[in-house]
């Protein structure tokens, strides 16, 4: 292997940066670790408190009573489903407009730009609260909320395919005549059209557990069930469905993961 | 017929890819453009469609002015002239009949195109196109599980789908081996013969451009230093153009070669 004469290289020391880095984020760990009054032994005060007694037992004939769980879940799904088609659907022209590969002009690029980076300033809780106040409590503000997170996430992911995106065969298209949108139509969407739709799962996976958040806030679904019940403390009743509500996300998820690794 | 006349290409960021070209290719010429890498070929073909636009000078195809010419215009223009490229520039994901039916989007009203609803007729001229090219039993495989030279036969129906009047060809062999190389040359010769269309080749080897072209322009760091008949040229022509002499690695080669 070795050419006659070449001299190996010194083996570089570590850099005295590195340990300065390292120093300094343990120092800053203690730091704030004191001023949020953090402490092992709350571990202990947490698991010792009496709380955990009412979880138990869980009364099974109310969890598997329909409109208790499962209507709410079917209302959660809903909503989740939604907002998933509504996101991605409009994600998609924004997407398009918003790489430097496919923008039609620049004022497209940087309108299209400047609105979603509006849109991803706001917290998705803070969509929920806002569209609860506007449209009312429900599934229909749930909806909306969870289609602008959707939207937002489903941009953040699918803009980067679209950048990254062969140009060849769009400048093929291009060099036939074709107008602006044909051109994208037939030389970039298909070559991003698997992660789309891989992504636009990965959104559901997301809608499902975050519209059970938002029902917290009181936009409609499962979230709401599980909060009035902890408002009246029947913390049993919670855990049953938490049960339910793992098994069946878990579920989907296994699903969507498994068509996701087919697809990309 | 094509006229550049006195053309200059300055990319932002100050590179100078042609400086004051000249030439004029007639109906029906093949011609074939050597020089090194970074001589100036692709900007000269890509300047003649306008997917470069030429800073300075002027460049007709049949009568119409290419340097400063409006979107429309430049669209019209395009839908006239096929290309085809080193890399094939397939969309890899979709069938080769949507490859090639790429080719008819200069001609084809956009929201068909966009929805996918190609009218039969320009179904009809691409599989005539592959049927040409020789890969019509390919046309719903993806293009992507195709070979080297069976996606820049793809390539080649693309452009000829378009029904051009000029064809032009960007290191059209660049990614294949000897004998494709050869294959696909002379399936350009073939529709230039067949069909009259003007082509435009650019090549990086000195063998193939001797063994199928008719007229030979050198270009050296974006000027024209040679033009003139293929049987005129010598080893002086190729270090003229090249600023140094024939090596083994500007022959393709040929099979033999390999083994």
């Amino acid at each position: 292997m070795s050419e006659g004469g070449t001299a190996r290289p010194v083996r570089p020391r570590p850099r005295l940066r590195t340990f300065g880095i390292a120093a300094g984020l343990l120092a800053f760990t203690g730091f704030a670790a004191r001023e949020v009054e953090f402490a092992v032994s709350t571990f202990w005060e947490v698991w010792n408190n009496p709380l955990w007694e009412k979880f138990w037992p869980v009364p099974w004939d109310w969890v598997l009573d329909r409109s208790n769980v499962l209507d709410p879940l079917v209302e959660t799904f809903q909503i989740a489903i939604l907002a998933t088609i509504v996101g991605c659907g409009l994600a998609l022209p924004i997407s398009f407009a918003m790489s430097r590969l496919t923008t039609p002009n620049r004022p497209t690029y940087l309108v299209s730009r400047s609105v979603m980076n509006v849109v991803r300033a706001v917290p998705d809780l803070f969509w929920a609260k806002l569209l609860v106040t506007a449209v009312g409590i429900g599934a229909f503000a749930g909806t909306w909320a969870l289609s602008v997170f959707s939207l937002a996430v489903m941009v953040k992911l699918f803009s980067e395919t679209v950048d990254n995106a062969d140009p060849r065969p769009l400048e093929a298209a291009r060099a036939t005549g074709s107008r602006h949108l044909p051109a994208i139509r037939t030389g970039v969407f298909p070559t991003v059209l698997p992660e789309y739709v891989a992504y636009a799962l990965y959104v559901f996976e997301l809608n499902i557990r975050a519209s059970i958040v938002l029902g917290l806030v009181g936009a409609g679904g499962i979230g709401r069930v599980l909060e009035a019940q902890r408002q009246f403390f029947r913390f049993d009743r919670v855990l049953g469905m938490l049960i339910i509500v793992f098994v069946v996300v878990f579920v989907i998820e296994q699903v969507s993961v498994a068509i996701r690794k087919r697809l990309v | 017929m094509i006229r550049f006349e006195d053309v200059s290409v300055t990319y932002r960021g100050g590179v100078q890819a042609l400086r004051g070209l000249d030439l004029t290719i007639e109906d029906g010429e093949f011609i074939v453009i050597v020089g090194l890498s970074g001589a100036g070929k692709s900007t000269l073909l890509r300047a003649l469609n306008g997917l470069v636009p030429a800073t300075g000078g002027s460049i007709t195809v049949d009568d119409a002015e290419v340097v400063g010419a409006s979107a429309a215009e430049l669209r019209a223009l395009r839908s006239q002239i096929g290309m085809i490229f080193q890399t094939f520039n397939l969309v890899n994901r979709t069938s080769v009949l949507n490859n090639v039916l790429m080719g008819r989007l200069g001609t084809v009203p956009a929201w068909r195109s966009t929805l996918g609803l190609w009218p039969a007729d320009d179904r009809e001229r691409a599989m005539q196109a592959l049927e040409r090219v020789g890969i019509v039993e390919k046309a719903y495989v993806r293009a992507s599980n195709l070979s080297g030279g069976q996606q820049q036969r793809v390539g080649i129906a693309r452009a000829l789908v378009q029904e051009p009047s000029v064809m032009l060809a960007d290191e059209p062999v660049a990614s294949l081996d000897p004998v494709t190389s050869r294959q696909v040359m002379g399936d350009l010769q073939r529709i230039n013969r067949d069909l009259g269309i003007t082509t435009i080749v650019n090549l990086h080897y000195l063998d193939l451009a001797q063994e199928f072209g008719s007229r030979l322009v050198g270009l050296r760091d974006g000027e024209l230093v040679f033009d003139g008949d293929i049987a005129d040229v010598d080893d002086d022509t190729f270090m003229e153009i090249y600023g140094r002499a024939i090596s083994d690695d500007d022959l393709v080669g040929t099979e033999d070669d390999l083994t």
